[in-house]
């Protein structure tokens, strides 16, 4: 059997504030680092009018743990650093049995011109 | 004086040793053997320290079957062993002891009942035995005359193993951390799947260690 890709991730929460001239401001703050199982990594480009837009989504899989299960519970909270980049929890599968959680994240590149 | 040492009296069971039966009296659950870095590597959670507790208490049951699988104790343990009518009075007398732990025991104390009409527990001064590590056996040098002459087992002994170095073998350990994730990730008795042993599991990480029950 290949050996499993498990890779380290940071799990951060996700705060949103409010300034004084109404701009949002979103703060990301480390809440643990722990190592998930990653798979499907896609990276896709759609065309948007005049820009292209790259839109990458991944797998990782992680140990259902009352730690994961918090992220399921209120997914817009947390987004994951992988890859040195922020990605933000698109959907959550519990499996069935309760013994693993898997987040499909998602992030997009800065548009391009076409 | 090894030539004045009664020998063990013929049993009618098969047990060649002169005790009759052994109780545990007392075993370490508390101590951790894997440490919780060990295993949140093992189990890629790292950081994640919301199952810490759960974790500990499997710890402890995965520490506690391989001291049983392998018949040696990670941490102390605390026998008691029991003697049947002994023929040696005011003379010496070899108590065998059923268990070797590799890092040797420690006498916690030598015991009899009294012949009294209700009998009483008298331990021996720690002056009148001894323990003899090449033989694996207690050696009452004076033998009391007043032990109880009724009771089917009135003298004990009370010892503990010392902790044993195997267990901290990479190997051992390695084994410990394997079975751990196995009761980790099968915490049902039952399971749809067919499962499969993989080579070089627990089981034969560990045997080289297990020592031959004759």
């Amino acid at each position: 059997m290949a050996i499993a890709r498990y890779e380290n991730i940071t799990v951060n929460t996700v705060t949103t504030t409010t300034t004084d001239l109404g701009d949002q401001v979103t703060s990301l703050t480390e809440w643990f680092k722990t190592r998930a199982r990653v798979s499907d990594v896609a990276n896709s480009l759609r065309i948007a009018e005049r820009y292209r837009v790259y839109g990458d989504l991944v797998n990782l899989t992680l140990n259902y743990t009352p730690n994961t299960k918090l992220i399921v519970d209120d997914q817009d909270a947390y987004s994951i650093n992988w890859r040195d980049n922020n990605w933000r929890i698109s959907d959550c599968r519990e499996s069935d049995d309760r013994m693993s959680i898997t987040f499909l994240c998602y992030r997009n590149d800065p548009t391009s011109p076409v | 004086m090894a030539d004045n040492i009664q020998a063990p009296i013929p049993a009618s069971n098969r047990n060649p040793f002169s005790y009759e039966k052994v109780e545990q009296i007392s075993r370490d659950i508390v101590t951790n053997w894997l440490t919780l870095d060990e295993i949140t590597q093992q189990l890629n959670l790292f950081q994640d320290e919301s199952q810490d507790s759960y974790l500990e208490s499997l710890e402890l049951a995965t520490r506690m079957a391989i001291e049983d699988y392998l018949g040696l104790t990670i941490f102390s343990v605390t026998y008691r062993c029991y003697y049947g009518q002994q023929q040696g009075f005011n003379s010496e007398v070899a108590l065998d002891l059923p268990e070797v732990s590799e890092a040797g025991i420690v006498i916690d104390a030598v015991s009899y009942y009294t012949n009294d009409p209700n009998p009483v527990i008298n331990v021996l001064p720690t002056s009148e035995y001894f323990y003899d590590p090449t033989g694996n056996r207690v050696i009452v040098t004076a033998f009391p005359n007043n032990t109880n002459a009724i009771m089917a087992n009135p003298v004990f002994v009370e010892y503990s193993t010392n902790a044993s170095f195997l267990a901290q073998y990479p190997v051992i350990k390695q084994a410990g951390l394997m079975l751990l994730t196995h009761i980790y990730n099968n915490r049902s008795n039952s399971t749809a799947n067919v499962m499969h042993d993989i080579p070089w599991g627990v089981a034969q990480l560990l045997r080289p260690y297990k020592p031959l029950v004759m």
